[in-house]
């Protein structure tokens, strides 16, 4: 997951977080022009202070709009379903966290199909993005997909098997 | 288990032999073979209850209580000796040795004659002392015979011996008559140490005391004991069941003070005790009564739908088991079932190192009859997996040592005897977890396969 | 005789010495009722008795009828150390002290009498302090030195005493016993009580109980509590919440523009593939449906072996055809 192997279109999140470092644009070797109106508004607002939560929502609405511009449709496929499995597994979590862990070896199950489902998803999202493609030679999208398959098969029968 | 059917077969097989549970092989040992007669009474009844009696004087050089390493008697009775020891084959340790062979002694005492220093030896081992100076007379001015002791107040008269405590069966003073007293003449008095093995049989009465009556004649100095601290008769059970019986005065136990008329210091007269207490007395200390037999044990699993196979080596735990043990008591020349006395309880532990059970057992009379009683508790296990006993551990006063161990494995729950995850309600979010994940897994894989993209020209556009 | 032969160790030991057993006689005399009364010490009725008439005798001035022994100029009194003096009472054979007497740490009691024999001092063979401990019925004698006049004398101090005693709750009980050889009718009778002071300061001196041979307290195993549901309530709402979850994500799908579009594509390319390859996940779902329900591990096995082979072999082909779609450019 190292960001600067990472195209600028799942970069822009962590570009976000370092406000500071406005050369995270050209850390990407393969940056598109696009990534170069992200980094400008962000290096702005460095310098004027008064204006920077105003400037702060410009960035957001930027970073969302690019993101719906720029990411492909199974993409945010994935990132729906990753979606569903950090609400779900907080649901589970905030369970466990109100009413006990009793039985906790039905909490681990339930909780850990959530957080193993995302971690494969996010294996999925890696492997099969296109900017990654220089990364993973040998694993086209597909390969990609029949391993998460398997492995999420093999996850469900682990916690059907550990829910009791 | 099977050794413990080996060991009361082979108790079936001497009972059957004999009156008494452990030989009917009794010596009796005298200063003197024709002073037999003084105690004809006594001696007869033992006869008569089926003992085979040998006579032996202290000095005789043919004594000897083993023969081969193995005892040649089964019981030992000693009379009073006038000499100072009781010779090399009567030596306390020899008398000890015979107790650890399950052999039983009645050892007699009188003032009349100071008691021999190997007697002494052998109760100081057993933690009863007797009056220093190996003289003593124990004498009461409140409850004398006033017929044969009007001026010297040594012959006693005590009621029959009632039961220690509460919870202790009464094997000496049953079936005593209204009128009838114990007659104690000229006896010695013993204080008993604190051991959880001694146990008095007739304790003197408050206001009774023991002197010396050569040096304390006049001026009593010194008390050695006083009241219920002096015993009478005592009894001493050792831990393999042998048994020891002190009877201070020798002289109760002759035919002058069987069925004797007495009078009491009122003027009352009376009858002596002390022909049915010299049976009590010599019936207790050679195992014709208070003697145990433990006939089976058996546990079961208690729970519906299980096999109730008997005596299985492995529980679980929480299994709902059920212990039986069936008693039976000898008395005088049967086998009868065993009755827990009152305010006493039958115990069973359920131990490992320590209990974690001890529950009294009760009666059970579908198993029991006039031979056998059972006592059965039902429980469940502890929630403790581990080896454990069923331990049945009975040792009361006057009763022989019932010591039972019954060892079982109790294992823990096995990985299909947990309860579903869908009965237990707190686990359903997190079965909905799953079921979420699945599904939504499931259309995921579609999607993923079949979906076809809408924004399919931008992505044209922006890849190439 | 001197109290200083009694030493206390002697007497504790030696009231050690069945003590347990003492029980069952102060609970008798208490419950004087048919069979109980039957087992009451005879010993206890005569002396009584004895004692009482003995009273009644002395009482109606016909002592002269036959001898009696009894005692005059009795006093007891509770000095600090030996030999001062503290406050005297007068003892009187026919009624005892109304008050008890306070005992001390340090203090000892002293008792004082002249024996008489029908109203002559004359020196009795037994004359004997008694102290009873109430509850228990536990009693010791303390003999008293008495001269050929009958003068008699015994000074018993705290630390005589057995440790049973300095436990008691109740007054000890004090009478004295003068009795003798002969015709003579002993006295026995209680004359005062006393109550111990133990030194609040100090610990109570600690006493063991001998080992007896008896039932023994019961004991129940005290399971660990059972794990409790939280309410069915919450988690009822909670499994709604995560279910719910599901139907969220098929909304975000469909705003995302999520489809079955290729579907028809797809399985007329590969008419077999598809389908075999769908449905055998679907299976193998439905398998572990089956062994959370009612399959257990051997029967699973070789349904996932046979399903496994299928979804690999038509994964492949089926894969085969998506990559063909994408390197179209339709996905």
């Amino acid at each position: 997951m190292a960001p600067k192997h990472r195209n600028n279109r799942d970069v822009t999140p962590s570009a976000a977080t370092s406000t500071a470092s406005p050369s995270v644009s050209g850390t990407a070797p393969g940056a598109t022009t696009s990534a170069v109106p992200v980094a400008k508004p962000i290096k702005a607002p460095a310098a004027a202070t008064a204006s920077s939560k105003q400037d702060w929502n410009s960035v957001v609405t930027n970073l969302i709009n690019h993101y719906q511009d720029a990411t492909p449709q199974r993409t945010k496929l994935i990132d729906a379903f990753m979606a569903f499995l950090v609400v779900a597994g907080a649901l589970q979590f905030l369970y466990c966290v109100l009413a006990g862990n009793y039985p906790f070896n039905a909490f681990l199950s339930g909780f850990s199909a959530t957080v193993g489902q995302f971690v494969l998803c996010a294996s999925l999202r890696i492997q099969t993005t296109e900017a990654n493609k220089s990364d993973f030679p040998a694993v086209s999208p597909e390969r990609a997909f029949a391993d998460f398959v398997v492995c999420s098969l093999i996850l469900h029968f682990f916690c059907v098997n550990f829910i009791n | 288990m099977r050794s413990l059917l080996l060991f009361f077969a082979l108790l079936w097989v001497t009972a059957v032999s004999a009156i008494s549970t452990t030989g009917d092989r009794l010596l009796v040992v005298l200063d003197d073979v024709a002073d037999k007669a003084t105690y004809s009474k006594f001696l007869g009844d033992l006869e008569s209850r089926g003992f085979k009696l040998s006579y032996e004087t202290p000095k005789s050089e043919s004594l000897s209580l083993f023969r081969l390493g193995e005892r040649a008697y089964d019981h030992v009775i000693l009379f009073p000796s006038r000499a100072k020891g009781l010779g090399p084959n009567l030596t306390p340790n020899v008398l000890l040795q015979f107790i650890n062979a399950n052999g039983n002694i009645l050892l007699t005492l009188s003032s009349a004659s100071s008691t021999p220093s190997s007697v002494i030896s052998l109760l100081a081992e057993i933690d009863i002392q007797l009056p220093a100076d190996r003289t003593g007379l124990v004498v009461d001015h409140f409850n004398y015979d006033a017929a044969s002791a009007a001026d010297k107040h040594d012959v006693l008269l005590l009621p029959p011996p009632s039961s220690i405590r509460a919870d202790i069966k009464d094997f000496f003073g049953v079936g005593a008559g209204a009128n009838e007293v114990l007659a104690f003449p000229r006896g010695v008095g013993a204080t008993l140490g604190s051991g959880e093995l001694l146990t008095p049989i007739v304790r003197a009465p408050a206001t009774a005391y023991s002197y010396n009556p050569k040096e304390q004649a006049e001026v009593l100095d010194d008390v050695f004991a006083a009241g219920s601290q002096l015993a009478l008769a005592a009894a001493f059970q050792a831990r393999n069941s042998a048994r020891f019986a002190l009877v201070g005065s020798a002289e109760m136990l002759s035919d002058t003070w069987f069925d004797a008329e007495v009078k009491t210091v009122g003027g009352k007269a009376a009858k002596t005790y002390n022909r049915e207490f010299a049976k009590r007395v010599s019936g207790w200390a050679f195992q014709e009564i208070g003697v145990l037999r433990v006939n089976w044990i058996e546990h079961h699993l208690n729970e519906v739908g299980a096999t109730n196979e008997s005596n299985p080596g492995i529980y679980r735990i929480k299994n709902d088991v059920t212990y039986t043990i069936s008693l039976s008591e000898y008395s005088w020349s049967t086998w009868s079932a065993f009755s827990v006395p009152a305010n006493d309880a039958l115990q069973l532990e359920f131990s490992m190192l320590s209990p974690f059970h001890r529950l009294p057992l009760v009666l059970d009379p579908a198993h029991s009859n006039p031979e056998a009683a059972a006592y059965t508790a039902s429980f469940k296990l502890p929630d403790q997996h581990g080896i454990f006993n069923f331990k049945v551990n009975y040792k009361r006063p006057f009763f022989t040592n019932l010591e039972e161990k019954n060892t079982v494995s109790v294992r823990h729950m096995a990985h299909d005897e947990w309860p579903r995850s869908y009965v237990i309600s707190g686990a359903w979010p997190w079965i909905a977890g799953i079921f979420a994940t699945v599904t939504g897994w499931l259309a995921f894989c579609a999607l993923w396969m079949y979906s076809a993209p809408t924004d399919k020209k931008k992505v044209i556009k922006k890849t190439q | 005789m001197s109290s200083g032969s009694w030493t206390s160790v002697h007497w504790s030991f030696q009231s050690l010495v069945w003590e347990g057993a003492c029980f069952p006689a102060a609970l008798q005399l208490r419950r004087a009722t048919g069979n109980q009364r039957h087992k009451t010490s005879n010993a206890m009725r005569f002396s009584q008795s004895f004692a009482s008439t003995a009273l009644l005798f002395l009482a109606a001035g016909l002592a002269q009828a036959a001898s009696f022994w009894g005692f005059d100029e009795g006093t007891v009194s509770v000095a600090a150390k030996k030999g001062s003096e503290g406050v005297k009472h007068k003892l009187s054979q026919r009624t005892p002290l109304s008050t008890p007497v306070a005992l001390g740490t340090a203090d000892s009691v002293k008792v004082v009498l002249t024996a008489k024999d029908n109203g002559k001092g004359k020196r009795p063979h037994q004359a004997f302090v008694v102290l009873k401990e109430q509850d228990s019925g536990l009693e010791a004698p303390f003999p008293l030195t008495v001269k050929e006049s009958g003068k008699a004398v015994v000074q018993i101090a705290q630390k005589d005493l057995p440790v049973q005693f300095l436990l008691s709750e109740k007054p000890l009980k004090a009478s004295v016993v003068i009795a003798s050889f002969g015709s003579a009718t002993g006295l026995n009778t209680p004359i005062f009580d006393i109550e111990v002071k133990t030194d609040p300061s100090a610990p109570l001196p600690a006493y063991e109980k001998p080992l007896r041979y008896g039932k023994q307290p019961e004991i129940s195993h005290t399971f660990k509590s059972d794990p409790k549901n939280p309410p069915k309530v919450i988690s009822l709402f909670f499994a709604l919440a995560v279910l719910a979850t599901v139907p969220a994500l098929f909304i975000g799908w469909a705003l995302l523009g999520a489809n079955l579009n290729n579907l028809t594509k797809a399985v007329g390319a590969a008419p077999l593939s598809h389908p075999s390859f769908f449905g055998s996940i679907v299976a193998m779902e439905f398998v572990f449906f089956m062994y959370y329900t009612s399959w257990n591990l051997f029967q699973v096995l070789p349904v996932i072996g046979v399903v496994s082979v299928v979804t690999v072999l038509s994964g492949t082909r089926a894969l085969g055809e998506v990559q063909s779609r994408r390197l179209a450019g339709e996905l």
